[in-house]
């Protein structure tokens, strides 16, 4: 199936965020642009302070009081931008949803999983309590919690991390969103946990038609359930495209690297990791020109003098953006790159 | 064969736990019966889910938690009913590599001193010059410069403050590095560096790795052999090679096959081959083979007996009754 031709759910257009900070200023996220389709589910990766989850963060209206905001971002006709909470309340947990990676800071510890469930249906949907308690009996079915009927009345202290983190789909679903955004939501499960919940999202999408973004720092996590991939470095899209084109033929230096880097569960290899270099940049103290200049093993005069902008697909083959000078020519295995 | 630098036989942690307020303490299996031998030079990997007792059996190899019963040896000597003091000596060659960089050094020490104390404590004799010129070579050898020896820890990042880490590690030239989680905590850029940085010091200082990490990929890379626990057991032991290309227990297969590969190709269909279901409760095991609640294979005969760790071949050894039937599957087509 293609989602080339669904109706774009969510519109990020040319989002920027920064922090007033007692040290100055500080951009975190610069120019974010990013349409995501119904159906289809776009991963944002990047390392560690690259902008990922204030990006989305800014899209829910969840920034931290010093923050402000510059773009857009709609979700079908409205637009989430410079709203008051009051509006935003009625798109947040509704149609926009959104799970981070510890369930446990969004759990209430003294409420059963039950009343935390029914207590978002009823405030949003207007249920009375019995149908309230039915439909979450339902949805921890839907999430495949074990032994759903007794997990109603449990706390989530009493629930592993793998069922809190199911538990916190089930709330965001609860009202049937059209976007969903999940941030890190299996960075701190087990790989055998973290398998089964994103083969639970892969399952939702496909059968609820939702948009999906999902925010990690792991390219396989990307690889098993994306149909298209944002990578993001000190604050900025870097390269854009098709989880194929993204990972099978990287243009972008930093994502090449990326990829050469990690070792892999299928690589017999003992030798050395083609490890990058250096460290990812502080963001109050970029480089001029290109932000991994410092560490690509492309970089000359032009990248240290200017900052390459995002190339939109117009100008690229395929359907990919790509932010650098010397995009490499996407047919060099990324093994081989650095 | 040379004499190993540590064997374990029937090796157990328990831990007491009372479960609410008047009821029986209960035993927390949390090491239950590791037979092993580590060779000079050799890096064993230990893997597991979380919880499966990797950092408890790290912990007990180190003194750090006494254990409950069987037998540590340590260049052939049993060590595990030594007093503190007389361990004291030995930590001179064992040395542990935390996982959360920044919280494992003392903020208020200079990065000289963090890497000089071992030598303060266990090199009496070294002269400050001589102390201070180990301490500069030691950060040389990790990859820092000579000039961070004045600053302080939180002026680093988690990739250097694991490097200076390292260095108070290995600064006595120990015979054995424990590395628990040494890389999870670090971006994935820097990962790489750290793994490779392992790498190197084991080639040039020829010390032997315990390697404890959930990160089975990192593992493949570092270690020559690996041991692989659930609920305090062990379920398979062997090479990398063997371990990775050809799996026999169900859950080491189950475990390789839930890690993501950056494949679009491959990894959709991996997603749906994964391991179903959790870790029981380690106060409640199941009978038998602890694994069997989660195991495609078991049939009744498994909640019976637990199996024992049997050879396959080259060393490689599988807790598993059924495993002639089950067939290796790797991680490797
Ligand atoms: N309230 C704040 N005040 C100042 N700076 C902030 C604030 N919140 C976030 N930042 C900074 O914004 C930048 C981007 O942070 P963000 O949380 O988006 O990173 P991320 O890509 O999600 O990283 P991670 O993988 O660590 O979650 C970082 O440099 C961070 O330190
Ligand atoms: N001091 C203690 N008292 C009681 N139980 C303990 C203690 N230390 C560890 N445990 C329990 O022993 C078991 C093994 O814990 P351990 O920390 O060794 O696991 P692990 O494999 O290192 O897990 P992780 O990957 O989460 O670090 C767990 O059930 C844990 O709760
Ligand atoms: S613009 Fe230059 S420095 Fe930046 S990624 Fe491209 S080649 Fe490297
Ligand atoms: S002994 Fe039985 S339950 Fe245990 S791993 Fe083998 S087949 Fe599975
Ligand atoms: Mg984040
Ligand atoms: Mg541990």
């Amino acid at each position: 199936m293609s989602q080339a031709d669904a109706p774009v759910a969510l519109d990020i257009d040319q989002l920027s965020v920064v922090f007033d900070t007692p040290d100055g200023s500080l951009a975190a996220v610069n120019d974010f642009s990013l349409a995501i389709r119904r159906g289809e589910c776009v991963g944002v990766v990047g390392e560690s302070g690259a902008g990922k989850s204030q990006s989305f963060l800014a899209v829910m209206g969840l920034l931290a009081a010093n923050a402000r905001v510059s773009g857009q971002a709609r979700l079908g006709t409205e637009s989430l931008i410079g709203r008051d909470v009051a509006e935003l309340n009625r798109f947040r947990g509704v149609k926009l949803s959104m799970i981070f990676q510890d369930p446990m800071t969004s759990l209430t510890p003294h409420m059963t999983v039950g009343e935390q469930i029914a207590e978002s249906i009823i405030h949003h949907l207007g249920s009375s309590a019995e149908a309230a308690r039915a439909r979450a009996l339902a949805l921890l079915e839907q999430v495949q919690v074990t032994d759903a009927p007794r997990r109603l009345d449990q706390y989530p202290h009493e629930l592993s991390g793998g069922m809190r983190q199911r538990v916190m789909i089930a709330i965001a679903l609860a009202c049937d969103p059209e976007v969903l955004i999940a941030d890190e939501p299996t960075t701190a499960l087990d790989v055998t946990i973290q398998a089964q919940i994103l083969a639970l999202l892969a399952t939702l999408k496909r059968e609820r038609g939702m948009a999906m973004a999902l925010i990690t720092h792991d390219l396989g996590v990307v690889a098993g359930i994306a149909d298209r991939v944002a990578v993001m470095y000190a604050g900025r899209v870097v390269e854009l495209g098709t989880v194929h084109e993204v990972l099978k033929a990287p243009k972008h230096p930093y994502t090449a690297a990326l990829l050469a880097s990690m070792p892999r569960i299928d690589d017999a290899g003992t030798g050395p990791l083609p490890a990058i270099g250096g460290q990812p940049p502080n963001p109050r103290r970029l480089p001029s020109g290109c932000a991994f200049g410092p560490r690509c093993a492309y970089a000359d005069d032009a990248c240290r003098a200017e900052r390459p902008s995002l190339i939109g697909p117009s100008s690229i083959e395929g359907t990919r953006s790509v932010a650098c000078h010397h995009p490499l020519d996407g047919t060099r295995h990324a093994r081989e790159s650095t | 064969m040379t004499e190993p630098l540590l064997q374990l036989r029937d090796l157990r942690v328990w831990f007491p736990v009372g479960e609410g307020l008047f009821r029986a303490k209960r035993n927390l299996r949390a090491v239950d019966g590791i037979d092993l031998q580590v060779a000079p030079g050799e890096a064993l990997g230990i893997v597991g889910e979380s919880g499966c007792g990797k950092s408890t059996l790290a912990r007990a190899i180190l003194r750090l938690v006494r254990s409950s019963g069987g037998q540590i040896l340590w260049l052939g000597r049993p060590i595990e009913g030594w007093s503190t003091a007389r361990v004291r000596p030995l930590r001179r060659d064992m040395q542990i590599v935390f996982q959360d960089p920044l919280a494992s050094l003392d903020p208020r020490m200079t990065v000289g001193e963090i890497v000089a104390e071992p030598l303060r404590v266990h090199a009496r004799d070294l002269s400050r010059a001589e102390r201070r010129e180990r301490v500069v070579d030691m950060l040389a050898r990790v990859g820092l410069p000579a000039d961070v020896v004045n600053r302080y820890p939180h002026e680093f990042s988690g990739g250097q403050c694991q490097r200076i880490g390292i260095a108070r590690a290995m600064v006595l030239r120990p015979k054995l590095l424990v590395c628990d989680e040494p890389v999870s905590a670090l971006d994935v850029s820097i990962q790489a560096q750290i793994v490779n940085l392992l790498q190197d010091l084991k080639r040039d200082f020829g010390m032997t790795i315990l390697f404890v990490s959930h990160n089975l990929a990192v593992v493949r890379r570092l270690c020559d052999r690996v041991l692989v626990l659930y609920l305090g057991k062990p379920m398979e032991l062997a090479s990398t090679d063997l371990l990775y290309s050809q799996p026999r227990h169900p859950y080491t297969q189950g475990l390789l096959a839930a890690v993501p590969v950056p494949d679009p190709d491959l990894q959709p269909q991996r997603l749906g081959g994964a391991l179903g279901g959790e870790l029981p409760s380690p106060l409640a095991p199941p009978s038998g083979c602890v694994f069997r609640t989660r195991c495609a294979h078991a049939v009744a005969a498994c909640a019976a007996a637990a199996p024992q760790l049997q050879p396959v071949e080259g060393g490689h050894e599988v807790a598993c009754d059924r495993w002639r039937d089950i067939g290796p599957y790797g991680a490797t087509p």
